[in-house]
């Protein structure tokens, strides 16, 4: 093995790697100011894809396009499994081979923690993990976060654009990092811009910043908390399911309030913190994937211009890998949180059921 | 000083950098719960799924509360007045 790795140790691809890492410095540092990278501007909320762009009056966002786009992508791969499941073969292989992994997987989790139940869990929480997985595996797409349309600052820094090249009789433009502008700041945390070419069709400004049209769907806390919300709502429905009506008792214990004396008072008391608790369900799912991904999104584009070079491939790497896991995190406690709903506090047999 | 409004800027996001201390215990939570999983890992590999399973559990909720520091943080930066 060691010969065969010998002989190709002075490949091509090395020197390929080399001419990219040289080209990035010359981009970086020494060429001219357009294609250096500018200070990205950390904007919470998501903006609108185009302005005016309504969809029955609701704007259309950039992380809602982005989210449209991962449900493409997974539309076209249910389809693909669909083919070959229904082509007969028993071998599968490409996307088919990949998708039975995975959901080998995620079945398999589900299995252990849930018992009987696991056949009508896992609709709920595999598609959960392959939307988060696959938004979060779309987000990696150079394009995203950096190329959009101009739009001029009110405070802060911005930067002056400049022609880069026309298509079709429009100009694209790009924001030039030597030629920031400064505005007369009220006092709020400085603004610039996104780092790369920015397309241009209204009227020019002066001072500019690039809203986006593609960014992260789970840097939008809206998309987080819905899928929060229907995780935790889902789990009271398979409570319901497992243990009927009675399933509430957990919150709400009157029989314990009358008749249990001092002690009954304070499992009252419980039952209402468990409900809060449920509740509180809610905020740590949505902040969690919300912050572990807006967090590294800003992250990549603060360091993506400090030192534009030579870390920005490993953090992405490192943003595939939580990628990943923050999926699979939101995926297990959702598994976990449903099997403990639906096994009773106080039934032996379900409890038999699951040991 | 003599921005008042500069002034004020700059004591919310002092105030969000000190919410973020948080994130100090949720480290060391973290950090725990991986210790504890690898040794257990190491005396019994053959375990290794079901540990790591719990494990990444337990990560999970210790995280929770560097969480609720960032949503602090990013409240404090973007939402109070």
């Amino acid at each position: 093995m060691s010969e065969v790795k010998k002989k190709r140790r002075f490949g091509l691809f090395r020197w390929i790697v080399l001419a990219l890492i040289l080209i990035g410095v010359y981009f970086a540092f020494i060429g001219p100011s357009i294609y250096r990278p500018v200070r990205p501007a950390v904007v919470l909320p998501p903006e609108a894809v185009w302005p005016g762009l309504n969809i029955f009056g609701i704007p259309l966002t950039n992380t809602m396009l982005a989210t449209l786009i991962a449900d493409l992508i997974l539309i076209l791969m249910a389809l693909r499994v669909n083919r070959f499941v229904k082509s007969g073969e028993m071998v599968p292989s490409g996307v088919s081979n990949f998708f039975e992994a995975i959901f080998e997987f995620l079945w398999n989790a589900v299995d252990s923690a849930t018992g009987k139940w696991a056949r009508k869990v896992i609709p709920l929480v595999a598609t959960i993990f392959l939307l988060i997985f696959v938004a979060n595996m779309v987000k990696m797409i150079p394009g995203f976060e950096s190329i959009g349309y101009l739009e001029q600052l009110h405070k802060g820094t911005g930067y002056a654009p400049v022609p880069l090249f026309s298509i079709f009789g429009r100009t694209v433009y790009t924001i030039d990092n030597a030629q920031p502008v400064k505005l007369a700041a009220e006092a709020a945390a400085s603004q610039g811009s996104e780092p790369t070419p920015a397309e241009e069709e209204h009227e020019l400004c002066s001072a500019c910043q690039v809203i986006p049209f593609l960014r992260g769907s789970a840097t939008d806390l809206n998309f987080t908390v819905a899928l929060a919300v229907i995780a935790v709502l889902m789990t009271q429905v398979y409570g319901v399911m497992a243990l009927g009506l009675g399933y509430f008792g957990k919150f709400f214990q009157f029989g314990r309030l009358v008749n249990g004396g001092i002690f009954g008072v304070i499992d009252f008391g419980v039952g209402i913190l468990e409900l809060i608790l449920e509740l509180a369900k809610i905020l740590s799912f949505s902040f969690r994937l919300f912050g572990n991904v807006f967090g590294g999104a800003a992250l990549l584009a603060i360091i993506g211009s400090l030192l534009p070079v030579v870390l920005p491939p490993g953090l992405y790497l490192f943003e595939m890998l939580f990628g990943i896991i923050q999926a699979y995190v939101f995926y297990l406690l959702a598994t976990v949180f449903i099997s403990m709903a639906a096994i009773s506090h106080h039934s032996e047999e379900t409890a038999e059921a699951h040991a | 000083m003599n921005d008042p409004q500069a002034f004020v800027t700059g004591l919310k996001l002092l105030g969000a950098g000190l919410a973020m201390l948080g994130a100090i215990g949720a480290g060391v939570g973290v950090g725990i719960a991986a210790a504890g999983g690898v040794q257990a890992m190491g005396r019994n590999p053959d375990a290794a799924p079901i540990i790591q399973t719990n494990m990444i559990l337990g990560m999970a909720f210790a995280e929770a509360v560097a969480i609720y520091a960032l949503a602090v943080a990013l409240i404090i930066i973007f939402a109070a007045g």
